[in-house]
């Protein structure tokens, strides 16, 4: 998985990374939709990209990845906080 | 009608966070004011506060804490003592859910959260804010919170009535047991509005208090002939409230009886107390009490220590108490904590109850030469003891006219 997108997932929501496994359930990491929603609005923050509405969103760590990692700038870095 | 039963306490103040610690605080005369640096955009500026310093990681997990603002932490918190005194923190043993309900006070919500994003709109003009800005910020998210915390499914309300905010959510939930809509309800309020535009909304009403030469611990001065205005603070209180026979049924420790409650409204202007008002609410609550006048053993004044508020509440103490206002033992604990606004009801009630039970009175501190205007017994420090209290009152009064008294019973 893209390591700058664990990084910042795992800082956001102080959740160790070995516990961030593909499979992983967003729930049973402890995050409601709303907490995945504000994580989406860091993402398009950080990484100046917009993520389209969804109208099923992401269940799992996996998922959530898929689901942004085509849309991340390929020339950039984006190590947490450059983009701030 | 029901008997109301107060089982649980719990709070997050400038002068400590737990009952006993606050009380102890309160005794001792320890002040939670302080001179604090805030750096306005005009620049830096020395405010008088009564801060907390919280560190919610202590308390939350951050995937938790992203969703919650300041006011909801202090009251989680606070509630969480109050929960678990009652003995109801890991479940609701012996109560129904659905009996058992929510009623807090706010006078500003979320208005950390609020601030922070009409700062990113309009000073660092990004195109969108945060998508929690509307769930930080509404002023019914502690209730929520709560709710959801220990899975509350009664009724739930949020009280803004300014400083009387939640000494009117404590008595809104006194009438819903009384009068059987609930058989037990989490009640308090919080505040966290030490915010730069808060501050400056305040100093512009021209009511704060100035630096005194004792040093700023010793600013807020109810009562004194040299006060000169409040000092805004922020923390929350909790209680746990519930049906009389519920709580000796299921074997929790009763810590006092909730008695009475009124409330009145002046109808008179925004920002002018007035006497007539203030002194019905406190003779609407004695009569719900079934108490009179000599009863009551110790009062919780509002005393905010401005020039107007502890006059007229003086002359409003005269007007419900008669004869008996000159031997009542009286003290504003808010030269000590500050006023927390939507929480300070809340804090002076806990206040009240915790004076109940151990027999201390404690002091307005910082009381050394009383205005002649203010020449009722407000208890200078360090306080007294009283051999037989039975009962206490507090007196919350607001902004906006608002006037709510809650009175305590030994249990």
């Amino acid at each position: 998985m893209n390591s700058d997108l664990i990084n910042l997932f795992a800082e956001t929501f102080g959740i160790a990374e070995e516990k961030l496994l593909p499979g992983a359930t967003l729930e049973s990491l402890g995050l409601d939709s709303l907490a995945v929603i504000e994580f989406l609005f860091q993402i398009e923050d950080q990484f100046h990209i917009q993520i389209p509405d969804q109208a099923n969103p992401p269940r799992t760590l996996d998922e959530m990845v898929q689901l942004i990692e085509p849309l991340m700038p390929k020339d950039q870095t984006g190590s947490p906080g450059a983009a701030a | 009608m029901r008997r109301v039963a107060i089982t649980g306490l719990g709070i997050v103040s400038p002068v400590g966070t737990g009952s006993a610690t606050f009380f102890e605080s309160l005794l001792r005369g320890k002040s939670g004011i302080r001179s604090v640096e805030v750096n306005f955009p005009t620049g830096p500026e020395k405010v008088l506060m009564g801060n907390i310093d919280f560190n919610p990681d202590e308390h939350f997990a951050k995937a938790k804490l992203l969703t919650m603002d300041r006011v909801s932490q202090f009251a989680l918190v606070a509630a969480r003592e109050a929960m678990a005194q009652a003995g109801l923190g890991a479940a609701l043993v012996g109560l129904k859910p659905e009996r058992f309900g929510v009623s807090v006070g706010t006078g500003s919500g979320g208005a950390g959260s609020l601030e922070a994003a009409y700062f990113s709109l309009l000073e660092q003009k990004v195109m969108r804010l945060r998508p929690m800005t509307v769930v930080l910020a509404m002023n019914n998210a502690m209730a929520a919170h709560l709710s959801m915390e220990f899975g509350l499914k009664g009724p739930s309300s949020t009280v803004s009535n300014a400083c009387a905010s939640s000494a009117t959510a404590i008595g809104d939930a006194f009438r819903q047991i009384r009068h059987g809509y609930a058989d037990a309800m989490l009640v308090g309020g919080s505040d966290a509005l030490l915010n730069k535009g808060t501050i400056k909304a305040w100093q512009a009403m021209h009511t704060l208090a100035k630096p005194h030469a004792d040093g700023p611990q010793a600013s807020c001065r109810p009562f004194s002939s040299d006060r000169s205005g409040l000092v805004l603070s922020e923390g929350a209180a909790m209680l746990v409230l519930e049906d009389w026979d519920t709580a000796k049924r299921r074997g929790a420790t009763i810590l006092a009886e909730l008695a009475g409650y009124a409330s009145t409204t002046d109808a008179h202007h925004l920002t002018q107390p007035e006497a007539q008002g203030q002194a019905g609410a406190m003779t609407l609550a004695l009569r719900d009490a079934a108490l009179n006048a000599l009863d009551i053993g110790y009062l919780n004044a509002h005393g905010t220590a401005t020039d107007v508020g502890d006059v007229v509440e003086t002359n409003a103490i005269k007007l419900a108490f008669g004869a008996a206002a000159h031997a009542l033992p009286i003290s504003s604990t808010k030269a000590l904590h500050g006023h927390s606004m939507g929480a300070a009801g809340a804090m002076e009630f806990l206040a009240s109850v915790m004076t109940l039970r151990s027999g201390q009175l404690p002091a307005t501190a910082f009381l050394q030469t009383p205005d002649p205007r203010c020449d009722l017994d407000y208890i200078p420090l360090p306080g007294r003891e009283s051999k037989d209290l039975r009962a206490a009152m507090s007196n919350s009064f607001a902004f906006g006219g608002s006037n709510a008294v809650l009175i305590a019973k030994a249990a």
